[in-house]
């Protein structure tokens, strides 16, 4: 079990159980296999293309063409009003909502990326007892695919008003909903959602920490460099575009969530997810259903440019990887 | 040589093991402990342990359609998932390789819109021209297969590159196998991992959707599950657990197959040419 071996096998499960794959360049500018013949014929010839026809017609139809439909209706203005979906998405009430949910998401993502980071430090620091890792990494792969619904109740069952911890702290005169915290609330929702966040980020940094190879950190003691400016100087730049990465991944893992904030508030929270449900299922009343096409397209835009900036950041931390 | 003294790593540890474990004990404890939590006490924790809300729930009548269906829902995806993705993945790698990155870059797709807004995309596009998407049960099967459809790819698309593809498929055919025996005989027996690990995954995602069920009025578990909650919260909480543990279950055998086989692929037919 050399540390090759075993990075791979984390990657690996990093790779299946989330949706980040280090290989993903090398399958991407395509293996030389198979490229003969086939690549004189043209990519466009019907033999080649047939048998790959129904992937592309079925994302077309489930994933694109309806996309294309929620951007048409959302730039269309609502019912009574002139300006376009898109626009109004953006006005009072609609606003404060998404900066709840960008601050929501902004607040778990940095605090998730920070302790896990910590978290895959230590995980990677521990020797002793050989499990350890396999232990840590094979429940975050779990807990990274928790969310929804069972998520919430755990919570609520902890954390609530009547939850166990919040009788514990209170047992020892700390009285958490007398200062006004609430499991529904903005802190409640960011605690809830680092309960999958940690472990993405950790799934995420643990590659990238064993990808540090021992021989810079010799090389740096040697010329006598402390640990703390090894870390200072050499470290943590080349982990800086992995944290960043992560950090983006983690935004995005928690703008999109839905679930959980909902049973966590009982579908009263300010989230645009539940804005969004508002919308449409009031739609025919009210005529504002292009209001909840507008608030996803929005969502879909921030989305875009967070995953962007994540695959971006994500190629620049490979570079070390490499060789 | 590595012996470093351990410091803040262990505090660091065990805090962040509590925050995942209390949450878990809690569950287990409102789940199954008739004790309210004001009496709750040294002397009383292991008091009135029963598993009587679980059981009035699971025999609740609503409970078992809901569960089926989740169940139903979760095979038939994992089905449509693998027919999709294993013939266009085989044919990505032994011919259309131009079309790589193109079919990856629209599986990837599916991470930028997020299930809120595919389903009222969905609803959108298609409520009035094809109502049984949204009407039916089992309309909700495309949009499950477009949620994972980025891990599937990417985990089929992982095991495909393992092969040896091409002898193996010149090998199978030269032998006078016809595609579909190459297909079975071949290849799925040498993807089994990729294969187990897309299925298990894709099984659990269905199992706990919500946005997209709930939107649509569907009596998923997940659905259920917050709908019991408000009549009999001992039992919901009951349910919670259970699929919680469904999934950890799930995982944990994943975890066992992929470690027996870390490669299997390439180790077990090395047929060098």
């Amino acid at each position: 079990m050399g540390p090759t071996r075993r990075r791979q096998k984390i990657v690996s499960e990093l790779d299946f159980l989330l949706m980040v794959s280090p290989s993903q360049e090398e399958n991407v500018t395509g293996g030389p296999a198979g490229s003969r013949a086939s690549a004189t014929s043209g990519r466009w010839s019907p033999s080649l293309i047939l048998p790959i026809l129904p992937y592309f017609t079925f994302v077309g139809l489930f994933l694109l063409v309806p996309t294309v439909v929620l951007f048409t209706k959302a730039f269309r203005p609502v019912t009574g009003s002139t300006t376009s979906a898109m626009v109004e998405a953006m006005n009072a009430s609609n606003r404060s909502s998404f900066v709840f949910s960008l601050k929501l998401s902004l607040y778990s993502a940095i605090l998730g990326a920070i302790i896990g980071f910590l978290f895959a430090l230590a995980a990677s620091r521990i020797e002793r007892p050989r499990r350890l890792r396999n232990l840590v990494t094979g429940f975050s792969g779990v807990a990274a695919n928790l969310g929804g619904i069972p998520l919430a109740f755990a919570f609520i069952a902890s954390l609530g008003a009547q939850g166990l911890f919040t009788r514990i702290l209170y047992h020892n005169g700390i009285d958490l909903y007398g200062a006004g915290f609430k499991i529904y609330d903005f802190w409640g929702i960011v605690v809830v959602y680092l309960y999958f966040q940690i472990p993405l980020m950790l799934l995420v940094m643990l590659p990238a920490i064993d990808g540090l190879r021992p021989t810079w950190r010799e090389a740096a003691i040697n010329i006598g460099a402390s640990p703390f400016q090894y870390w200072r100087r050499v470290g943590l730049p080349i982990l800086t575009p992995s944290l960043l990465g992560g950090t983006l991944l983690l935004f995005a893992n928690a703008f999109s969530a839905y679930a959980t904030a909902y049973a966590l508030s009982s579908g009263g929270s300010r989230l645009v997810p539940v804005q969004i449900r508002f919308y449409l299922q009031g739609n025919t009343i009210t005529g504002k259903g292009n209001l909840g096409y507008a608030l996803a397209a929005w969502m879909v835009l921030i989305l875009l440019f967070v995953m962007t900036g994540y695959l971006l950041l994500r190629r620049r931390a490979e570079r070390w990887r490499t060789t | 040589m590595n012996k470093r003294r351990t410091t803040w790593e262990w505090p660091v540890i065990l805090v962040v093991g509590a925050f995942f474990i209390v949450p878990m004990l809690a569950m287990t404890r409102f789940a199954m402990q008739r004790v309210p939590m004001s009496l709750l006490g040294r002397d009383t924790l292991f008091s009135r342990w029963t598993i009587r809300g679980l059981m009035n729930t699971i025999s609740d009548d609503k409970f078992q359609p809901a569960f089926l269906l989740s169940v139903r829902l979760g095979i038939v995806t994992v089905l449509v998932v693998l027919a999709l993705l294993l013939p266009t993945v085989l044919w990505l790698h032994l011919r259309a390789v131009q079309w790589k990155m193109a079919a990856e870059v629209v599986s990837l797709l599916a991470y930028v819109v997020p299930p809120i807004a595919l389903v009222v995309g969905v609803s959108g596009a298609y409520r009035d021209t094809v109502p049984w998407i949204v009407s039916t049960n089992f309309g909700l099967v495309p949009l499950y297969a477009i949620l994972c459809l980025p891990f599937a790819y990417r985990t089929l698309d992982a095991g495909f590159a393992a092969l040896d593809l091409h002898t193996l498929v010149n090998a199978s055919r030269s032998l006078g196998a016809s595609w579909q025996q190459t297909f079975r005989k071949v290849l799925i027996p040498n993807l089994r991992t990729a294969i187990l690990t897309t299925s298990f995954l894709a099984f659990a995602v269905v199992m706990g959707e919500f946005a997209i069920s709930s939107l649509l009025l569907k009596r998923t578990l997940p659905t259920y599950m917050v709908e019991a909650q408000g009549r009999e919260p001992q039992g919901a909480m009951g349910v919670a657990l259970l699929l919680l543990v469904l999934t950890t279950v799930l995982f944990m055998v994943l975890g066992r197959i992929q470690k027996k086989s870390p490669t299997s692929s390439s180790q077990e037919i090395r047929i060098t040419p």
